[in-house]
Parts: C-alpha cells; structure tokens; sequence
C-alpha cells in the first residue's frame, strides 16, 4: 500500500508508508497538548522519520495554517499526503483526530470530578511548558535553516512583532505579509541569477 | 435521517470552511448557533464544554465532538466531527495535491521562499501567546519560575536530543505531578 506515490515528488528526505505515517500520528494525536502539535509533528517527521527537510515542512506549515480548517488536522493531511499519497493523507487525519477524539470523550465524562482537583491544572501546566519547548525549539531549528537575506529578517521579525509582542489579528496580517514575502523572494532570486 | 444529526451537521460544515486560524476563529459562531439559534445547550454547558476542549489534546475544534454528544450521543459527536473536519480537509487536500505535483518553477520556489519567515514569525508568536494565557492567571512566582525553567529544559531536551515528543510530554505530566503531590 505504500507503493502509490511517485518518487520523483520528492528528491530529498524518504518516503514512508501509510502505516508508518498512521503509527507516527497516532502517537502525536494523543500526545500533542497545549497548542504544540506543529511542533511535534516537525519532531516526528523532519528530526526522526526524515520524510522531509526544514523547508520543505515550512511550506506545509504554512499552508495548513493559511487555509480554514483546525492546523493539526490540515497540516497532518498535508504531510501524509507528501509521504504517501492520498492514503497517507486519510491515515495521518485518522491518526491526528482518533486518539484526541476518544481522550476528549473520557475527559467530558470525567470533567466534572477532574476540574475541582488543582492537581489537575498544575499537571496540564506542566504539560503546556513542554509544548511550548517544543514550539520553541522547533522556532530555533527553522530560523538556522531560513537563508540569511533582509527579506527573511524582516517578514519574520515583522510577523513576530506584530502578532506576538502587538498582538495584532493574525488574518489581516498573513494576508499583508504573504504576498510581500513571495514577490520579495522572487525579486531576490532574480537579482541573485 | 435523524433530525437532530442532520442539524449538527448543518450547523458544522460551514463553520468548517470559516475556520481561519484554528478553532479560535469560530468559537464565537458555535456558541451563537448552538446555544442561541438552536437551543441545543444553555450558555453555562456551553462553558464547561469549551474548557475541556482547552485542557484536551488534539485540535480546539474537537469542541464539536462533545457538543455533538450532547445534542445526539454516539453518533452525534461523529457526526458533528465530520461536519466540522470533511470540507476544510478536502479543500486542503486539493491545494496540497495540486501543489506537490506541480514541477518546481523560480515561480514556486519564490512561493516556497516567501512563506518560510511568515511562517517562522507564527512558531514564535505562538509560542510567546500561549506562554502569556498560561502566566496570565498565576499569582504564585514559584509555579511561574517552574514553568519557565521547564519550558527551558524541555526546550533544549528537544533541540539538542531525538527524543520523542510524546515521551518528554508525558515525563513532564509525571513530574508535575509528582512535584504536586510532595510539595502540597
């Protein structure tokens, strides 16, 4: 089953199969707490299984995160699909959603007696810090990879600022950002050949 | 088809392919048409609901799965991830697929090049959002020095080890814990 992807898609970083993609997801769709799942996706398929180098994930990133749709669930089909098609796809949904899916049931059974423990909200705090390590560590990673140009430093930088430290709305600053980005990249490259 | 199923669904799927951003997006638009359009919940489960799909893993969208069941059990909640996940995930799969077969172009590449920083400058701005809802409500400089010196070790545990995700996250669930039950 894994043998449905063309090869030629992808130069670098190897292919998995549906399965391995469906093992991987299963363990992040239980495990990704606190907003870090993008984190641990990138953990799980750029530093582990390899699928993927840092750029290529970025592009997968980002597009998960410009179209509707929750992040986890559309950067999870993004990636399956890039490693192994269209079963890849459905298997890293299945495997984003399935486990957070059943854990979210028992905690609404169990809400009520769990909320008034403070044991309960120390322990997902604990649990948010290391998601947001994670998110962190994965920020470091990316920006070593990013080539050092203005245009890069800015739009990052400009991205942080105003959404992070000014919090700004994140859609009308994507929407700003995006295209000035690409045509800046594109001028670069031209400039460069 | 049960009423009550297709009504999730109705009210789910177009929330599906407004949901820029995440879940954060929309949750205003659940509670207008499950509490104040439909009925299906009052204003105070509505609440209860939306704190356990922040304290749960997974996608903040999963608020679905437990107002569907709710509203119609079992079923309900399937029905109403479905509503909530099947249109954006085919329009994502759609773009995803026209785009990793395109053939590489300075055109494509410009796009690749260009969306990397935007999308560097979100991994920190998320972060920084999710550090300040944590502290926000801490009064106690001790729990905050703790969270800070984790977000520290479990950063470099990530950056310089292979070591899973999953297990650094559950090894510090355990910690705390532990820290909780001798410290309190």
């Amino acid at each position: 089953m894994a043998e449905d992807t063309p090869p030629q898609d992808r130069p670098d970083g190897a292919r998995g199969s549906a399965l391995d993609v469906l093992v991987s997801f299963l363990k992040i769709g239980g495990s990704a707490f606190g907003g870090s799942t993008q984190a641990m996706v990138f953990r799980e398929v750029v530093d582990r299984r390899q699928w993927m180098n840092e750029q290529q994930f970025l592009v997968g990133q980002a597009i998960a995160q410009v179209l509707p749709g929750a992040n986890p669930v559309n950067l999870a089909l993004y990636m399956g699909l890039k490693v192994a098609g269209g079963l890849g796809a459905a298997a890293a949904v299945f495997g984003m959603v399935i486990p957070a899916f059943c854990i979210i049931m028992a905690m609404g059974f169990a809400y009520t007696e769990l909320s008034s423990l403070p044991v309960t909200s120390f322990v997902l705090h604990g649990v948010a810090a290391a998601g947001v390590g994670a998110t962190v560590s994965q920020g470091l990673r990316t920006t070593r990879k990013l080539p050092k140009s203005a245009s890069t430093i800015i739009v990052g930088l400009g991205v942080f600022i105003t959404i992070g430290l000014l919090r700004w709305p994140m859609i009308p600053v994507v929407i700003v950002a995006v295209p000035l980005s690409i045509v800046w990249a594109y001028l670069d490259q031209r400039r460069a050949a | 088809m049960d009423n009550k199923l297709l009504g999730l669904f109705i009210v789910f799927a177009p929330l599906s392919l407004l949901s820029f951003g995440g879940g954060q997006a929309i949750v205003a638009d659940i509670q207008y048409q499950t509490v104040t359009v439909h009925g299906y919940l009052s204003n105070a489960q509505f609440a209860d609901l939306f704190a356990v799909s922040r304290a749960a893993p997974g996608p903040s969208t999963l608020i679905a799965a437990l107002i569907g069941y709710q509203v119609a059990g079992f079923w309900g909640a399937i029905v109403a991830c479905l509503g909530i996940y099947v249109p954006s995930s085919l329009l994502v799969y759609g773009i995803a697929s026209w785009w990793q077969k395109h053939k590489t172009s300075p055109v494509k590449i410009a796009v690749e090049r260009g969306l990397a920083p935007v999308a560097v400058g979100l991994i920190f701005a998320g972060a920084l959002a999710v550090v300040r809802a944590a502290l926000a409500n801490e009064p106690n400089n001790i729990i905050v020095a703790l969270e800070l010196v984790t977000l520290a070790i479990c950063c470099s545990i990530f950056y310089f080890s292979k070591i899973g995700s999953y297990t650094v996250v559950f090894a510090t669930g355990g910690i705390f814990f532990l820290i909780h039950w001798l410290a309190f």
